[in-house]
């Protein structure tokens, strides 16, 4: 069987194949196509997870709203078609410069990932969930705009954000601020909608807590990183689904660090990743856009 | 920030050249504009700033402000890499700069990097105002420390932000945080690397420096990025190599920046100094004309 990744390397061209595939078929068929792939040994850690639980997904049972809930549950789905597994977020070009090369580097990669993330956008997520307003939206749009420096990871940022608009607009048609900011700024070339302010916008918009939209934004970044790594053929799912378990306190503590910060205090962490991600664009084969 | 500033500079047009007409510093900053860095017919000022000892101590703050007027040319650097000492309890050093870029003017900070040694505290902060055509360089860098005799990554706080600004405008806003204390070391999430640098292009004077270095970079990094798989599949190669197959010595990648296109960001990562200066050298060799010396020329 070929990996996505062999094939890719194979023949360029299947490269967008390969991506469209990804983003149309239900992902997990790809993946247990790749379970082959991962090492024995690997499997006998299927132990460790029988307490697997999902404590990414907020459920402080008391006095929940229901609906809310099921809210919640369909936007850190990973079927939300937001594209948000078009990207390994510098992942691969991490793998093509030899510094990530084995679970090991995996699991130092995504929390150095994680905690960029935290420090970098956790602040827009914040802030933009918490007045969820057109105009507060904007400011925060522009100046993520300014600060997503690098070319890879701002084009990456858009197209996520844009989709997640977009979708977002067309399932939760009963929020009229959503369908208004749709009708009034998709294609307008002053907005860029970047992801981590759009994420936060659509959070407040729908319910969400401050906390549980800055939880639910790292969630969602882990879950890509890893499902990355799965197609990179960088670690089995089921090794993959482990890690995801022993990161999360990790991932925990890293919301609680940098939450309910102003976007002033916004700061990148990882700055070897990030000249690393910068590189994407000259990889001469690759399966992910960022 | 006016009234605490330990340095104040002003550049304006004076019978057709570019002419100091204010240079104010104060300690622990000192300004020495040299007269003779370029030939006399290459119309720039030159301006060194030099601290008191090489570096700032734990608890001083530099701060300067520069004017540059109209189609004026400056160029602020330093004669050696600015040391930050060991720090006294939770004070930090600090260097703050505020600087504004009038119309068809250039300004080129071009230090040597920032070398914080074992438990020191840096903050510094950047601030650049530009109007539509000022043209600004920007290199921002830093090291691991003093690497050679084993201190690598050992100091405690780093915060470095750059911003610019067009009009009211956030055109680009960088903000770099290491610090200690967090899941993986400073020295962990830096690997082997020592150097890390951020050089900023702006305005339509620089426009072909800006192209050759992407360009450039582009050639030097493609060549070293390939698929792990490429020597057969991923589990034979890890059994084969040593732990950490080569990585290249240095890493770059560029970026563009602002809705129209007209700045550039370089980012470098590279094992030790030498490396990083070369780069500068080489890619900034084309800022001649302009300043009348190469920036980083070999000393």
């Amino acid at each position: 069987m070929y990996s996505p990744n062999s094939l890719a390397q194979l023949v360029p061209n299947v490269l967008y194949l390969l991506k469209s595939l990804v983003l149309e078929i239900v992902p997990s068929t790809l993946l247990m196509l790749m379970e082959s792939d991962s090492p024995v040994s690997k499997k006998s850690r299927l132990f460790h997870t029988e307490d697997c639980e999902m404590e990414e997904v907020p459920s402080n049972a008391v006095g929940v709203n229901p609906s809310l809930q099921w809210t919640q549950w369909q936007i850190l789905d990973s079927i939300l078609p937001t594209g948000g597994f078009a990207h390994s977020y510098g992942l691969e070009a991490a793998m093509q410069s030899r510094m990530v090369n084995n679970q090991d580097d995996l699991k130092s990669f995504v929390i150095q990932v994680l905690d960029n993330t935290g420090s970098l956008l956790l602040p827009f997520v914040y802030c933009a969930s918490k007045s969820p307003d057109a105009a507060a939206w904007i400011k925060l749009d522009q100046l993520l705009e300014a600060t997503l420096t690098n070319e890879v990871a701002r084009k990456a940022s858009t197209s996520q954000g844009s989709a997640l608009l977009r979708v977002a607009a067309s399932v939760f048609t009963e929020s009229q601020a959503l369908q208004d900011l749709r009708r009034t700024f998709l294609g307008s070339k002053s907005v860029s909608f970047h992801h981590a302010s759009i994420f936060g916008l659509i959070c407040g918009l729908v319910g969400f807590d401050s906390e549980t939209a800055q939880r639910a934004y790292m969630f969602v970044t882990m879950r890509d990183v890893f499902s990355a790594a799965t197609r990179l053929n960088l670690i089995g799912p089921l090794a993959a689904s482990v890690l995801q378990h022993q990161v999360a306190p990790d991932a925990e503590g890293m919301m609680q660090k940098w939450r309910d910060r102003d976007v002033s205090e916004a700061s990148q962490t990882a700055p070897l990743l990030d000249v690393l991600q910068g590189c994407h664009a000259y990889m001469f084969s690759r399966l992910f856009s960022s | 920030m006016a009234e605490a500033a330990t340095g104040a500079v002003r550049v304006e047009r004076v019978r057709g050249r570019s002419a100091l007409t204010r240079c104010f510093a104060r300690y622990p900053l000192k300004l020495i504009a040299p007269s003779k860095v370029g030939p006399s017919s290459c119309d720039a000022v030159w301006l060194y700033a030099l601290t008191y000892g090489g570096g700032i101590v734990s608890g001083d703050t530099v701060s300067c402000t520069v004017s540059v007027g109209d189609g004026c040319t400056v160029a602020i650097t330093t004669q050696a890499s600015t040391k930050v000492y060991k720090a006294v309890g939770s004070k930090c050093s600090e260097q703050l700069l505020e600087a504004r870029v009038g119309e068809d003017a250039l300004l080129a900070v071009i230090p040597d990097p920032v070398t914080c040694f074992s438990t020191a505290r840096y903050h510094q902060k950047q601030v650049f105002h530009v109007s539509a055509n000022s043209n600004l360089v920007v290199v921002d860098w830093f090291t691991s420390g003093r690497y050679e005799s084993g201190e690598k990554w050992d100091f405690s706080f780093y915060k470095s932000v750059n911003h610019i600004f067009l009009g009211d405008q956030p055109l680009f806003i960088d903000s770099t945080l290491l610090e200690q204390g967090s899941t993986y070391s400073i020295v962990e999430r830096m690997q082997e690397y020592n150097v890390i640098a951020m050089v900023v292009l702006l305005g339509p004077k620089l426009r072909h420096i800006q192209d050759k270095m992407q360009d450039e970079v582009k050639k030097l990094m493609s060549g070293q990025l390939r698929p792990p798989t490429s020597g057969g599949s991923l589990y034979t190669m890890r059994s084969q190599l040593p732990q950490h197959p080569q990585r290249p010595q240095l890493v770059a990648s560029c970026s563009p920046f602002g809705r129209t296109g007209t700045g550039m960001v370089a980012r470098v990562a590279a094992v030790n100094t030498e490396l990083a200066y070369s780069f500068l050298r080489h890619r900034l060799a084309e800022l001649e004309p302009f300043l009348g010396a190469p920036p980083y020329a070999a000393s």
